[in-house]
């Protein structure tokens, strides 16, 4: 039975918690819910072992806040980490800075906030987005902050780079062969064409079939609802509320 | 710089003055000695010491703790920080566990046996036999603490 009622990102949350591993240690920013949730469902299914450190969780206790949290990834403690953007370009290259040109802005955005290091240093990285258009998925950023693999400039530090996209529509991969973003996968109800209509960039599909993600699991949905929401509250209030009341 | 040849110096970009620079130390192990501890290696220790410093830029921590709490209960007193589990690998708990040297607020330095140790030191055959008594003799941290006169709390 297709599952059509799920919200996209309890989809989203499923899938991110898929691709964590049992041991990993798994560490998010601000403004990451989904990435919590996945986290969670994760240690509560197939990865109990899993060590998480959820910014702006008091649980966690980190008296230094992000100096703290980054000085975990600059030790190479910390094995993936969840970051997005306001564009993402093929080669995984993100845009946190401004749309349009720097000096006459569009929109002025937030800001790097170290994503750049946390990128760079993190084991791996998985980019996650609340919206799947071809505005956020473009063929180049108008600002790069952080890039996905070291190009022509080399970073000494760089310890690992982008492993996965995860949005409403679809899982995406990074090629480390050819340095692109390519499509993975697709989410129950999407087509491989509604994906390519809402990307500006071609998504390296070639002869391959892009196979479906297996629907939710009811023992998944109740894990989430049950355990995941209980522990999510503290952190994000207003999500939690938003998706289990 | 003339008895520390390895030692390189750098132009300050910003003020043009040049500073002796220092590579990090990155400890293969820390060991921390913990006021209050938790199973899990959330710890408190004496803010002086800057213990959690320590704990962050080791490979590996090790932390001896004086009292075994709940995770709860784990607060940072007077002159006390919090170090979170993240940067703990391991907990001991031993009380009395800093022992000849002091934990304030705990208990003093034991002078006598810093003196003795002292006079042990001296040469090798006694050196050797402080080690045998009191290093590789017990059979234990308490029979450790036995043997100095010691209960675990309490002279």
């Amino acid at each position: 039975m297709e599952n059509k009622a799920i919200d996209p990102a309890v989809r989203m949350i499923v899938a991110i918690s898929k691709i964590l591993k049992n041991g990993e240690w798994v560490a998010t920013g601000t403004l990451s819910p989904i990435p919590v949730a996945g986290c969670l469902l994760a240690k509560h299914t197939h990865a109990p072992d899993i060590t998480s450190i959820f910014f702006g969780d008091p649980a966690d206790r980190m008296a230094d806040g992000l100096f703290e949290l980054f000085g975990l990834v600059q030790k190479g403690k910390i094995d993936v980490f969840f970051l997005s953007g306001a564009q993402i370009d093929q080669q995984g290259n993100i845009n946190l800075i401004c749309i349009g040109d720097y000096e006459r802005p569009k929109v002025r955005l937030p800001g790097g906030a170290a994503s750049n290091m946390l990128y760079a240093m993190s084991g791996r990285t998985i980019l996650f987005t609340t919206t799947h258009t071809k505005n956020l998925f473009v063929q180049q950023a108008d600002f790069v902050n952080a890039t996905a693999y070291d190009g022509a400039v080399t970073t000494p530090w760089r310890r690992g780079g982008l492993s996965h996209v995860v949005t409403p529509l679809c899982i995406m991969k990074f090629d480390t062969q050819i340095k692109k973003i390519v499509l993975d996968s697709v989410f129950p109800g999407i087509s491989v064409d509604t994906v390519a209509e809402n990307t500006g960039f071609d998504l390296g599909i070639g002869k391959r079939t892009i196979p479906t993600v297996e629907p939710v699991h009811e023992e998944e949905l109740r894990i989430l609802r049950e355990v995941v929401a209980k522990e999510m509250r503290n952190i994000y209030p207003l999500f939690t509320e938003k998706l289990w009341g | 710089m003339k008895i520390r040849p390895d030692l390189k110096t750098m132009i300050d970009p910003y003020s043009g003055h040049e500073y002796v620079v220092i590579p990090p130390i990155i400890p293969d192990v820390a060991i921390i000695h913990a006021t209050k501890g938790d199973r899990f290696g959330g710890v408190t220790t004496l803010s002086m010491r800057n213990d959690r410093l320590l704990a962050r830029a080791a490979k590996k921590t090790v932390a001896v703790i004086e009292e075994l709490l709940e995770p709860d209960e784990v607060l940072p007193g007077h002159s006390e920080v919090y170090v979170a589990p993240v940067h703990i690998d391991a907990v001991v708990h031993a009380p009395r566990g800093a022992h000849p040297t002091g934990c304030p607020g705990k208990y003093d330095v034991d002078g006598a046996h810093i003196n003795a140790y002292m006079t042990a030191a001296k040469d090798e055959k006694s050196f050797r036999q402080y080690l045998d008594t009191y290093i590789y003799g017990p059979k234990d941290h308490n029979d450790y603490l036995k043997k100095v006169g010691l209960g675990a709390y309490g002279k």
